[in-house]
């Protein structure tokens, strides 16, 4: 991505994937757990996402992914685990590690009395560029998102899918080398979905990683090159897609691994035309 | 559909009693004071009786009732969702039964009852004679039904507007002229009644066209029954009842819009800037620029601004305003004032909500808080200290020695440094989640975090009076002393003190907050805006 102004600047680079005791992975999971009380959100992940590949983090609802994305990215607190994001341990060196990685939250809650433009200005003030730089990536990100001609208007007044793009460009402002995405296309139109799954591939390809976590089987099967199936608080399987579907649809291998629902068919007899 | 409605009602109390106990501790705060109100009404109606002006007593105190059915809807919209046509909307409901049944269900409840006991009082203040108590009942009953209907109409031709951001925007700033209208009648009323400058005669020229208006019209009715005029008594009562009538209808037809016409939302605004200010800045730069726009673009931050400067004036208006000046104790409102700068702010993080996660994953060491908080503190302290100096020196002005506010000024810049600083500290040591308080668009501490809250305004009131204090002495020492002292030398002085405070309480903000970016955030997400 080049500006105007001429080259971008670099910000700073930490040991990366080839540091020792990430074997390529630009994030390690190693035994993390949290408990709210006596519910265990999150009950022992171990988890590696290898450098340059775009990971699902798929599982039901309260399975604990949002809780994990969260441990990760350093804003919520582990009761115990290590977790190391380009070879820099999260909880050791909170300030390096936020360097390094870019951050989409579930709920889009953004500063929604800034416009669209000061947003992503100030996301990349916020991460150390110059003024002048912030300004002209907002402009480029805001166009690539779609966004450009909504750059003046209150982020209050965006629709669901707006501002999960708003926040989207805010975590790539600073071209991090891990994007992590909760629920990155919740709410979002098909429209803006293709946009967001198309910067996110071209993003990938450039040699960054994305996790994000989803319970959308259909997106995951689509963009992801490795999937990690969460449930209870545990990793049940993990691997590249082809490996955890098994030969079935991914929602199939899902359904199968979750637990399907008990069918209500004879407690709603009554429902349906056919029914009297 | 009235008997669904009301059921309605009544479930969702029930409801509210059974979600949590702070909810209960809530509805028997509202009951409590619902039979409160009902009792001092009808103490303070029942009160005029014999007195010439119980006629026109009777019209303002119903003046006031149907004033605040007006205004109460609009600030608590949202909150009962009988009142949003647009919770009914998706239901095959003909406007004339749905409109008798939203009726009915305004009636429910504990407030209207109490309205009506309350109001009853003029059957003992104003009513004699069989006649008198009996229109006087009637009339209390359709008081009570124009109050309805008026707050009916009014919330229901404004539904869509207030669904809408800039709708609850303006909301938000009505809590400013009513948080004067409390101020003004605890602090300079009570003075002034004292003193005579108020009494039942004063409302006498109020009646001359009060008469006219339908609180004027029910309140005339009960007189002229009671003085024997019964057909005139009629009239009122009789056009009292066409006005109600002209309410429903107008309401009735606004309703049946209102369900098929979409809201504003969609409508937006746009900001004439591009850029962010104070590029040269860093990081504190670029926190002081969102925060000097939130000031502007933020109803809350208006809001708070708003109240600071009441404070101010609240706190010493009632010697300001009357016989006695004491001029002294403008010196007060300057601590308070500078106080609720820092109150108002403080618990930074969970004020600026959820999106304060966006901070949270750029912010890391203690430099990058440093340069946080310090550019909050800027913004702060540009808008608070001409602020609340401007006031002292109005309210020295109207004791007539506005040399009271060049002695005001300094203990305003120490003060101000020190609630910034104190406000920080909080932020940091308590942070708690918050939630919108129900009617006001201000922030509160969330179920069981009242005591973080009250240890930070106590905290925060406490600490700035203390490390104000060596100016206030300083200030007193150099009261009779030369301009050269009092403004040359004691204003600097307060400044760089009150500098070094916030600078002070910057550095040990950031230190503590360094560990604790994850409590921080947990504040921010759990907070309700």
């Amino acid at each position: 991505m080049s500006t105007p102004e001429g080259a971008d600047t670099e910000l700073p680079r930490y040991p990366g994937p080839a540091a020792p005791g990430t074997g390529g992975a630009a994030v390690v999971v190693r035994g993390l757990w949290k408990k709210f009380g006596a519910k265990e959100a999150v009950a022992g992940i171990d988890l590696k996402v290898a450098a340059g590949s775009l990971a699902g983090l798929v599982g039901p609802n309260g399975a604990g992914k949002t809780t994990s994305l969260s441990m990760m990215t350093g804003l919520l607190r582990p009761d115990s685990g290590q977790i190391l994001v380009n070879g820099i341990d999260v909880w050791e060196d909170p300030p390096a590690a936020k360097a390094a990685i870019g951050v989409v939250p579930a709920e889009a809650r953004l500063f929604d009395r800034l416009s669209g433009e000061e947003l992503l200005e100030y996301a990349g003030r916020l991460r150390g560029l110059p003024a002048g730089q912030a300004r002209s990536r907002a402009a480029q990100l805001l166009d690539v998102l779609d966004l450009a001609g909504d750059g003046k208007r209150l982020v209050a007044d965006y629709s669901t899918g707006m501002r999960k793009k708003a926040a989207l460009g805010c975590a790539l402002i600073h071209n991090p080398p891990v994007l992590f995405l909760d629920e990155p296309l919740e709410g979002v139109d098909p429209v803006s979905g293709d946009v967001i799954r198309r910067l996110l591939t071209r993003f990938v390809e450039s040699g960054s990683t994305v996790l994000f976590s989803s319970h959308v089987m259909e997106l995951v099967e689509q963009v992801c090159d490795h999937v990690s199936i969460i449930d209870k608080g545990k990793i049940v399987v993990t691997g590249t897609i082809d490996e955890v579907r098994g030969g079935k649809t991914l929602q199939r291998a899902f359904i199968d691994l979750v637990g399907p629902r008990a069918t209500d068919q004879e407690v709603l007899s009554w429902l349906g035309s056919s029914s009297s | 559909m009235a008997r669904l409605l009301v059921q309605l009602k009544l479930r969702l109390l029930v409801n509210a009693l059974r979600s949590s106990n702070s909810a209960k501790i809530s509805f028997i705060i509202s009951s409590t004071f619902a039979v409160l109100l009902a009792i001092f009404t009808f103490l303070v109606l029942a009160g005029f009786r014999g007195k010439s002006t119980s006629v026109e007593l009777t019209s303002v105190i119903f003046t006031v009732f149907a004033f605040g059915w007006l205004i109460a809807p609009i600030l608590v919209f949202g909150v009962d969702s009988t009142l949003d046509p647009a919770t009914l909307a998706l239901y095959p409901l003909r406007t004339r039964p749905l409109a008798a049944g939203l009726l009915a269900a305004s009636f429910t409840g504990f407030w209207p009852l109490a309205n009506v006991i309350g109001l009853l009082g003029v059957t003992v203040g104003l009513a004699s004679g069989g006649l008198g108590v009996t229109v006087a009942v009637v009339a209390v009953v359709l008081q009570v039904l124009f109050c309805i209907a008026l707050s009916r109409f009014v919330t229901t031709s404004l539904a869509s507007l207030l669904r809408s951001r800039r709708g609850r925007d303006l909301a938000a700033f009505l809590i400013i002229p009513l948080v004067a209208l409390y101020e003004f009648f605890t602090q300079v009323v009570p003075k002034a009644v004292s003193e005579g400058k108020i009494t039942a005669a004063s409302f006498a020229g109020f009646d001359s066209w009060m008469r006219w208006l339908p609180p004027g019209l029910a309140a005339h009715a009960i007189q002229d029954a009671s003085d024997g005029r019964p057909g005139m008594a009629f009239a009122r009562l009789g056009a009292l009842a066409a006005i109600i009538v002209v309410f429903v209808w107008l309401w009735v037809r606004s309703l049946g819009r209102a369900l098929v016409t979409v809201d504003t939302t969609t409508q937006s605004s746009r900001v004439r800037g591009m850029r962010l200010p104070l590029a040269g800045l860093g990081l504190r730069g670029a926190v002081a620029a969102r925060v000097w726009l939130y000031q502007r673009r933020e109803p809350l931050s208006l809001v708070y601004w708003a109240l600071v400067a009441v404070v101010t004036a609240a706190v010493s208006a009632s010697s300001v305003f009357g016989h006695n000046h004491h001029p002294a104790v403008i010196l007060a409102s300057a601590v308070f004032g500078a106080a609720f700068v820092g109150i108002f702010h403080a618990n930074s993080a969970a004020q600026t909500g959820p999106a304060f996660v966006l901070e949270a994953t750029a912010l890391g060491g203690s430099r990058d808080l440093r340069a946080y908080f310090s550019g909050q503190n800027l913004v702060l302290g540009v808008i608070g200290a001409p602020l609340v100096v401007a006031v002292c020196f109005a309210l020295a002005a109207v004791a007539g020695d506005p040399g009271m506010g060049v002695e005001a000024a300094p203990v305003v810049l120490a003060g101000l440094g020190a609630s910034l600083g104190l406000g920080n500290l909080f932020t940091v040591a308590l942070p708690y989640p918050m939630v919108k308080r129900v009617g006001t668009p201000m922030l509160v501490a969330a179920p069981g975090y009242a005591a973080y809250r009250i240890g930070s305004v106590l905290g925060t009131l406490a600490g700035t009076a203390a490390l104000a204090a060596p100016v206030i002495v300083g200030v007193n020492l150099a009261a009779n002393g030369p301009d050269a002292i009092r403004i040359g030398v004691m204003l600097p002085c307060a400044a760089v003190y009150g500098f070094a405070l916030a600078v002070a309480g910057v550095r040990l903000a950031a230190k503590v907050a360094e560990s604790k970016i994850p409590e921080l955030c947990q504040a921010a997400l759990q907070t309700v805006t």
